[in-house]
């Protein structure tokens, strides 16, 4: 074919044409006044519970299509509520728990919620998800005396159990529509929740629809959908322009820069809510390691106290963070107040000191300070080491991606290193045991504390008590002993912030697992 | 033209086999493994350790290089790590997003560089030579990303004309049919949906189109200055065919070559996803898909590309080039 003018002369022409195209206006579709958009980094890793892990997106999908048996309740999660159970009662043993069912729920099929629809679910949950092993896995038996009655049998005491109950892993299916799909379940999930599933389209959105014959009430909005947008400052840039309307900084390691934060304050159209978590960062020291300088508690207290933990707070994290004197958030029902009092505060006068009566000459003292990727941890450890230096201990940053990250941990080939955790339950128990269990330390990320055996033998003497009083009096020991070991420095919790159009209300955050329900949520 | 083509393909399969060996022992000697990354911070050595062996990841390399070799022969890719669905469709399911794009970036940046590139060549040395000349190279040696960026910025963010990311409005909903947005958004009848696409596609494909076109611009300027200079030409003006026909039916004919290898070249390569541009604009086409494959080590997600695209390359310049050349 003949290149002529005239070809180039049309195609250029529909080129101008289609840019004098009108581009439609942000709120221009009459859908966007009854529809949230919720940015979020990445795909759902699983949309049901029995796949689910602690993964943010698709734990907060599956609490807002299904049910738990209980949760905790807004805005403190001190207290329980019961969803789609209305009373419960834990035997003296507290291996014991009955729960009476609430009547006339109806999963999105139509099909009846019951007793066996919670054993099925429960049962269904341990056979497949390898991830409730050390949890819904302690159940012995789950007996069903009638239909709106519901007993679970743990094989030891465990009062987290409750707090168990409330995961997103623990979420009701329905029996029949698990049947129907089979292993597409995962992809075409039913529930009794306020949205119902309608698609997911991969590296795009998943879409939920509301279910109008919710139990507490249909939600105010018709349809809620998860646009997935891998970079932070994209997402940003979206809540700036309107086409979208919630993103979270959810204490993630590798979220909005909190500088934006400045940004977003002074901006009307975009509201920033702030709410308590339970995760807690902290400089870690390898204390597995008997050779180091580190081995020596005077060394380990002089690092903790050379760190301006105001200035952190207030320099890198402008107000989002709090502080964290121990291994538990002063939000925990666990808390014992007096860690405050036992924990190193900022005194560099102290720390060299500290240091000249150990013996140990900071110039001597080269340490290379692991860290996760990403800005915010990048200005964190900038800090510590500007913090280290003043006292002349030399620090050398060392950001290393994940994966790469924790095999090195594990090894125990780091000797000062910035780690955390975002409990993925309600209870001391999630922060305490994996964090501190000597046991645990060649397999997981923790504090790599040296072997004691009192301290362990109180650790899961204090996960399996029944009786409340006990527990927070074996955490108090627990808490006070941790701190005065002083086996890292803890540095900051950060809150749960999430950014929104100014016309969103009704949202609630829930802090461990901190995921987001929607059922309430308005746009005015 | 058969015996040109056959000796082109074989002479593909040397280069496949390299990077086939390159690409799948780089990627394995990046530390840290699909099982770390897929449980997360949380997890126990014990639960780790349990995906691995699910997962066959402690087969000997050699072993895995086999059974991915012989995977690869049969037509199968393998199997993603993350999602567990098998790469082809993966790769497939993505597929339309990119070459949406893509196609469309071809197509503008020929529309606009030929015409520029004639008109440059034709008004040699004059002030709008001059400009085209800086512009393009501008376009040429501005990282892709950087330009991503500043588009962005400029026409998302500060001036508010166009969308921000994606392939269409995020409080629309189409369902997926052929998985090309703009003919998914006017099956679907959404009143707004086709209009959201085309705004959506602006800036993606303008990034993809630059580099193009500006290439695209110098090469058929180069080629045609120098066209217009041969004897054929002055002996075809001399027997008195008009400027303008010994321009297009001449002169363009013969610049046009490099210019096709050019674009076959660049199409390629594009299939294989424009990475750093696909996430600037959350565009959820392959090159994406390879980023976040790396980026969790899902070794099965992409050795395949980069071979395929080697291939692509090959065989779709071969085939332009000869097209082109005076039978």
């Amino acid at each position: 074919m003949r290149l002529t003018r005239r070809i180039f002369g049309a195609l250029s022409g529909a080129a101008l044409a289609l840019a004098g195209l009108p581009f439609a206006p942000h709120g221009a579709f009459a859908q966007e006044a009854s529809t949230l958009v919720i940015a979020v980094p990445s795909d759902p890793a699983g949309l049901e519970p029995g796949i689910n892990k602690a993964e943010p997106v698709g734990s907060e999908i599956i609490l807002n299509v299904f049910d738990t048996l209980v949760a905790w309740s807004a805005p403190g999660f001190a207290q329980m509520e019961g969803r789609l159970a209305t009373e419960w009662t834990i035997s003296d043993d507290g291996k014991t728990f009955g729960f009476t069912l609430r009547d006339g729920v109806m999963f999105h099929d139509g099909t009846p919620f019951n007793a066996e629809a919670v054993k099925f679910s429960i049962e269904r949950t341990v056979g497949m998800n390898p991830y409730v092993k050390a949890t819904l896995g302690l159940i012995e038996r789950i007996e069903t005396p009638s239909a709106s009655q519901v007993v679970f049998t743990l094989s030891r005491p465990y009062p987290a159990f409750l707090s168990i109950l409330a995961q997103p892993q623990s979420a009701i299916v329905s029996p029949t529509a698990v049947a129907a799909s089979g292993e597409g379940f995962a992809t075409n999930p039913v529930g009794t929740g306020p949205f119902k599933f309608r698609a997911y389209q991969a590296d795009t959105r998943v879409v939920l629809d509301a279910n109008p014959d919710y139990f507490r009430g249909a939600p105010s909005l018709a349809r809620l959908i998860y646009t997935i947008i891998p970079e932070a400052s994209t997402r940003r840039l979206e809540l700036e322009n309107g086409g979208v309307d919630i993103i979270q900084q959810a204490g993630q390691l590798s979220a909005v820069p909190t500088e934006e934060m400045a940004a977003f304050a002074s901006n009307p159209n975009i509201k920033i809510i702030e709410s308590p978590s339970q995760i807690i960062r902290q400089l870690e020291f390898n204390n597995s390691l008997t050779d180091s300088p580190f081995a020596d508690v005077r060394v380990r207290r002089a690092i903790a106290s050379a760190i301006d933990y105001d200035g952190l707070l207030a320099g890198v994290f402008g107000g989002t963070a709090e502080r964290v004197y121990g291994p538990l958030t002063s939000n925990s029902w666990a808390f014992d107040p007096a860690v405050k009092d036992l924990a190193p505060s900022y005194d560099p006068e102290a720390a060299k000191a500290l240091l000249a009566e150990a013996g140990v000459n900071p110039a001597d003292l080269n340490v290379k300070l692991y860290s996760f990727q990403g800005s915010l941890w990048g200005a964190v450890a900038t800090f510590v080491q500007a913090n280290l230096a003043d006292i002349g201990v030399k620090v050398e940053i060392a950001q290393t991606e994940f994966p790469s990250y924790r095999a090195l941990h594990v090894a125990g080939e780091w000797q000062m290193a910035l780690d955390g955790r975002q409990p993925w339950y309600n209870d001391p128990d999630a922060h305490i045991t994996i964090g501190y269990l000597s046991s645990l330390k060649d397999s997981a990320m923790t504090f790599r504390m040296p072997e004691n055996v009192d301290l362990d033998s109180k650790i899961l003497m204090a996960q399996g008590a029944a009786d409340m009083d006990k527990r927070k009096a074996l955490y108090s020991e627990i808490q006070k002993e941790i701190v005065e070991f002083v086996p890292g420095a803890f540095l900051f919790s950060p809150k749960l912030i999430v950014f929104a159009r100014s016309n969103i209300s009704g949202l609630v955050i829930n802090s461990a697992p901190p995921l987001n329900e929607y059922w309430s949520v308005s746009k005015n | 033209m058969l015996a040109f083509l056959i000796r082109r393909l074989v002479s593909l399969v040397p280069v496949l086999a390299l990077v086939l060996v390159i690409v799948f022992s780089l990627v394995r000697l990046i530390p840290g493994d699909p099982a770390t990354t897929l449980l997360g911070p949380g997890a126990t050595d014990t639960q780790i350790a349990a995906l691995r062996a699910q997962l066959n990841l402690d087969e000997p390399a050699l072993l895995q290089f086999w059974h991915y070799l012989t995977g690869l022969a049969q037509g199968d890719l393998g199997t993603s790590l993350k999602s567990g669905e098998p790469v082809l469709s993966e790769v497939l399911l993505r597929l339309p997003a990119t070459l949406e794009i893509s196609v469309a970036a071809v197509l503008v940046a020929i529309v606009v560089g030929i015409p520029i590139g004639v008109l440059s060549a034709t008004r040699a040395n004059s002030a709008f030579d001059h400009v085209v000349r800086i512009v393009s190279l501008t376009g040429v040696s501005m990282p892709a990303f950087l330009l991503a960026l500043l588009l962005q910025l400029v026409f998302a963010s500060w001036l508010g004309w166009l969308p921000v990311s994606g392939r269409m409005s995020s409080y629309l909903f189409v369902d997926h049919v052929t998985g090309f947005a703009l003919i998914d958004a006017w099956l679907s009848g959404e009143p707004g949906a086709v209009t959201s696409v085309l705004s959506h596609m602006i800036l993606p494909v303008t990034v993809l189109a630059a580099f193009l076109a500006a290439t695209i611009g110098r090469f058929v300027r180069a080629a045609m200055l120098e066209t217009l200079g041969e004897d054929y030409v002055r002996t075809a003006r001399a027997k008195g065919l008009s400027r303008r026909e010994v321009i297009y039916n001449h002169a363009l004919r013969t610049s046009l070559l490099p210019a096709i290898t050019v674009v076959g070249l660049k199409f390629a390569e594009m299939l294989g996803g424009a990475i750093l541009t696909e996430t600037i604009f959350s565009w959820p086409g392959i090159g994406r898909f390879m980023f976040e494959a790396i980026r969790n080590r899902d070794y099965p997600g992409h050795p395949r590309d980069n071979a395929g695209v080697c291939a692509a390359v090959h065989a779709d310049v071969a085939a332009g080039r000869c097209a082109l050349c005076p039978a």
